[in-house]
């Protein structure tokens, strides 16, 4: 029982995680990206190359997957953000970001093959560690740490505050001098180099693999639905919520139906609370 | 000759090269693609008045074609029952399916919307797999053939093209009256449909529910064409595929998407390099038109012939004919 | 009493955003046949009035009637189908289609064609588009942009899109009409033609809301005018009257 706890923990953190690189991306683009899923994709495959294949220490691993998704972040800004926000269309950086994540997902499938393969371990420790496995505390502490580490991003630091001037009120930002482009592709660079870190951490439990993109995506959006769009506990709560609800249906009903059961879940707060746990009601998520 | 002519005379000489295909195709292999082609364009016709027209960005209509071919092949071949009939019964599935996807998802905004279709499709792939003694599970099932004289390819071709003829017809109807006008008020204008009286949220619905049946269609045939169908036979990466197809030919047209079908389905098999990077280069190319020609590549056709033979637009002064208004005012019944 | 008689009021109606007081307590009733201008310094309320009217906003008190009928729950699809219609600040229409396509989109309520028979293109589909494309053709002859029909409506100039929102106001042959700011960005002379499109409307029974900053325009071509001044009605009543009120002057005019 214990077991299915705190699996359902774990994998609920990386869906927090995903959440939180939601929102970031969100407060200064106002933009949900599809890619969001992908840069945890990515920081897991990376890693493991850089370890497994390379040979090299863990550490490298870690700062090749953040630099991984730095990079992707950075490319999502530039190729399908910034030129799309310019245009009035408002769905298009649905597309772009659709597009950019597909090609992403199919180039690592390309290159690193369409099996799962297994995620190295960080620190020498027994297969049969239980419920002490790093593979568990490892992307439960680093969501933690992710959601601390951001908060005192934006309440301490100069950019934080910028960050939450231009969720409120981009136009407002622009007019006291904000850079808003700059801005945003700093935050897009920041996000990626959290979901790169978030796959990374959570490797273990999801092995490396490149369909992972669009399931995480989906995934860490209805964590941050649920949660409340702009919340970043509702992104804890509605992970944990998630992960757990994952787990308990595959004890209980077998893993056959673990998809189903997590939109259900959506549909479901969506419908009483459309705004998620802890959203404000009038965030307008396009 | 002018454009009206231009266009009778295209469709004209189109409709005799799709009827008479199976005789100038290469091959079997060209005319199994062909149809092919029809299958497809039979679902992303109907997808098309969602995404096209009304602006709803569904990803997730292999669902809806996964629905529609494993009832037909559950119905079909496991339970003997008439194909004319699975076909039928195919199609109402995915209306219904749609309706039940359709319902809770379409009120929620462009995103939610988005990832609201692309969890139906994992979805219905996760009960696809789950309920093994329906579906085979991961062995999947066979996709059972039509009776005489649909049995045979060219057979087969004439029947897929005949529905895909019905449905194209169908659409076309909608797009050219007052209730395409409607569908594309909800996409570029949502505040202006409202304010004409366009209940935005029903006519929603009734697009999408329309290419749930489409797509239902299409599934059965499409298990028939494939004659083998298991669930990795449905990847979201197709969905991807009907939704660029829409996107690249050009929203708002029914002709636009169809050559995007015929261009996108035709080109990795004949592009041999291009079917290696497969899903890949769908991901490039859709990137590619939406930076650089958001309204499709039809429009962007439109654009070098403007340019190329320029119309000045002559600016010339507003000035009402009010016994003319007057007149107009006065119709009314 | 026929539709065509009832007035489109506001009753006393109040709308609050949160803490803030938009509207106080205002009431206006538009006729058939007259024209109406609303007039008032930025922050009025004119626009949050014309919302409520049009039921893009519900009233925090008060109420909105057609005649009898309540409105003021109503959804916009509804008064649209009541036979209210509006213009807006910023011209809403659909890039991508031609001024007459535009146009006809306010035909929208009177069709009775559903969406099955139109996919099989019954013939009385096909006959209610036709007639339909006619009356919206010479509503546009009429409005001035007989010679833009087929024009996509992204290559409207200002005045012209302004004129082709008139139109698919008028397309829903409403009873009232709402317009939003339309002489906004116009010529002298544009303004001219659209008093005298205002005046034809009014003299077949279309009771016109005329929301405005042009006050000379508006006080020329109104029957009736109602100032607002931070969501409180100043002054209502003929013309002449409110003009040279000296309130009006005081907090509108001198400012």
């Amino acid at each position: 029982m214990l077991t299915v706890i705190v699996t359902g923990l774990a994998i609920g953190m990386l869906y927090a995680s995903i959440a939180l690189v939601y929102n970031v991306m969100f407060s200064t683009s106002k933009v949900l990206s599809v890619t969001t899923g992908h840069l945890s994709m990515v920081g897991g495959v990376f890693g493991a190359y850089i370890i497994s294949v390379l040979q090299m220490h863990w550490l490298w691993g870690l700062l090749g997957a953040v630099l991984a998704g730095a990079a992707f972040g950075w490319l999502t800004d530039v190729l399908a953000i910034r030129r799309v926000l310019a245009r009035s269309d408002e769905h298009l950086w649905l597309l772009s970001t659709l597009a950019l994540a597909t090609m992403v997902q199919q180039a690592v499938g390309l290159w690193w093959g369409t099996e799962p393969k297994p995620f190295p371990r960080l620190i020498t420790q027994e297969f049969g560690a239980g419920l002490m496995d790093q593979k568990f505390w490892l992307p439960i502490g680093m969501a933690i740490v992710m959601a601390i580490g951001l908060e005192f991003f934006y309440r301490k630091t100069m950019y934080g505050k910028v960050f939450i001037a231009m969720s409120e009120d981009a136009f407002a930002a622009r007019a006291r001098g904000v850079s808003t482009d700059k801005i945003r592709l700093l935050s897009y660079v920041l996000s990626g180099a959290l979901g790169g870190l978030a796959g990374f951490a959570a490797g273990q439990l999801t092995f490396a693999f490149f369909a992972l993109g669009h399931t995480l995506t989906l995934l860490g959006f209805i964590a941050l639905a649920v949660g409340g769009l702009g919340s970043n506990i509702g992104a804890l709560i509605g992970g944990a919520a998630l992960g757990l609800l994952n787990s308990f249906a595959s004890y209980y009903f077998g893993g056959e139906y673990q998809q189903t059961i997590a939109v259900g879940l959506l549909m479901v707060v969506l419908l009483i609370k459309p705004e998620g746990l802890l959203g404000a009601k009038n965030v307008r998520p396009v | 000759m002018n454009s009206q002519t231009t266009k009778t005379l295209s469709l004209i000489v189109g409709a005799i090269l799709i009827a008479t295909l199976p005789f100038w195709a290469g091959d079997q292999y060209q005319l199994h693609l062909a149809a092919l082609i029809a299958v497809y364009w039979i679902l992303i016709a109907g997808l098309n008045l969602v995404v096209g027209f009304t602006g709803q960005l569904s990803i997730g209509h292999v669902g809806l074609l996964s629905i529609g071919s494993y009832t037909f092949a559950i119905l079909a071949g496991k339970m003997g029952v008439d194909p004319t009939l699975s076909v039928f019964v195919s199609g109402l599935l995915g209306g219904l399916c749609g309706l039940a996807l359709g319902l809770p998802s379409l009120r929620l905004p462009g995103f939610y919307f988005a990832m609201a279709t692309m969890a139906f499709s994992m979805i219905v792939n996760e009960i696809v797999l789950a309920q093994v003694d329906l579906t085979g599970g991961g062995i999947g099932l066979p996709g059972p053939m039509f009776p005489k004289p649909f049995e045979s390819p060219i057979g087969f071709y004439y029947l897929v093209t005949a529905i895909a003829l019905f449905v194209t017809w169908l659409t076309w109807n909608i797009a050219r009256r007052m209730w395409g006008r409607a569908f594309i008020s909800i996409r570029d204008n949502p505040v202006a449909a409202q304010a004409v009286g366009v209940p935005v949220f029903k006519a929603k619905l009734l697009a999408f529910v329309f290419s749930g049946i489409t797509a239902g269609v299409s599934g059965a045939v499409f298990a028939s064409l494939q004659s083998y169908i298991t669930p990795d036979t449905f990847v979201f990466e197709l969905s991807m595929f009907f939704f660029v197809c829409i996107i690249i030919g050009g929203r708002g047209s029914i002709i636009g998407p169809f050559f995007g079908t015929v261009v996108l389905t035709a080109l990795p098999e004949l592009v041999s390099p291009l079917a290696k990077l497969g899903n890949f280069f769908y991901g490039l190319l859709l990137l590619v038109v939406v930076l650089v020609v958001p309204e499709g590549i039809g429009r962007m056709f439109e654009i070098i012939s403007e340019r190329l033979r320029p119309r000045t637009v002559h600016r010339e002064p507003i000035t009402p004919d009010l016994n003319r208004l007057a007149k107009a005012l006065k119709v009314r019944e | 009493m026929s539709a065509m008689q009832s007035e489109l009021q506001a009753i006393n109606v109040s709308k609050q955003f949160g803490g803030l007081s938009a509207l106080d307590q205002v009431s206006l009733s538009l006729r058939p046949g007259e024209v109406h201008g609303l007039i008032g310094p930025n922050g009025s309320g004119k626009t949050t009035l014309l919302n409520l009217l049009s039921g893009y906003y519900q009233p925090t008190s008060g109420a909105i009637k057609l005649g009898d009928e309540d409105l003021s729950l109503a959804s916009v699809q509804r008064r649209a189908a009541v036979g209210v219609a509006r213009t807006f600040q910023k011209p809403r229409l659909l890039p991508m289609l031609s001024v007459l396509e535009n146009a006809t989109l306010g035909a929208w309520s009177h069709s009775e064609s559903g969406f099955v028979a139109s996919a099989v293109s019954l013939p009385s589909v096909a006959r209610e588009d036709k007639k339909f494309l006619e009356q919206t053709t010479e509503l546009l002859h009429g409005v001035g942009l007989g010679h833009v029909i087929h024009r996509r409506a992204n290559l409207l100039d200002h005045a012209e899109q302004r004129f082709l929102e008139i139109a698919r106001g008028l397309a829903m042959r409403p009873s009232f009409i709402l317009l939003d700011e339309p002489a906004g960005g116009l010529t002298t002379q544009e303004i001219e033609h659209l008093s005298q499109v205002i005046h034809t409307l009014r003299s077949s029974g279309i009771g016109v809301l005329l929301v405005e900053h042009h006050t000379d325009f508006v006080f020329r071509i109104s029957d009736r005018v109602t100032t607002l001044n931070v969501g409180k009605m100043i002054k209502h009543g003929a013309s002449d009257e409110v003009r040279t009120d000296p309130e009006v002057i005081r907090v509108y005019l001198g400012a």
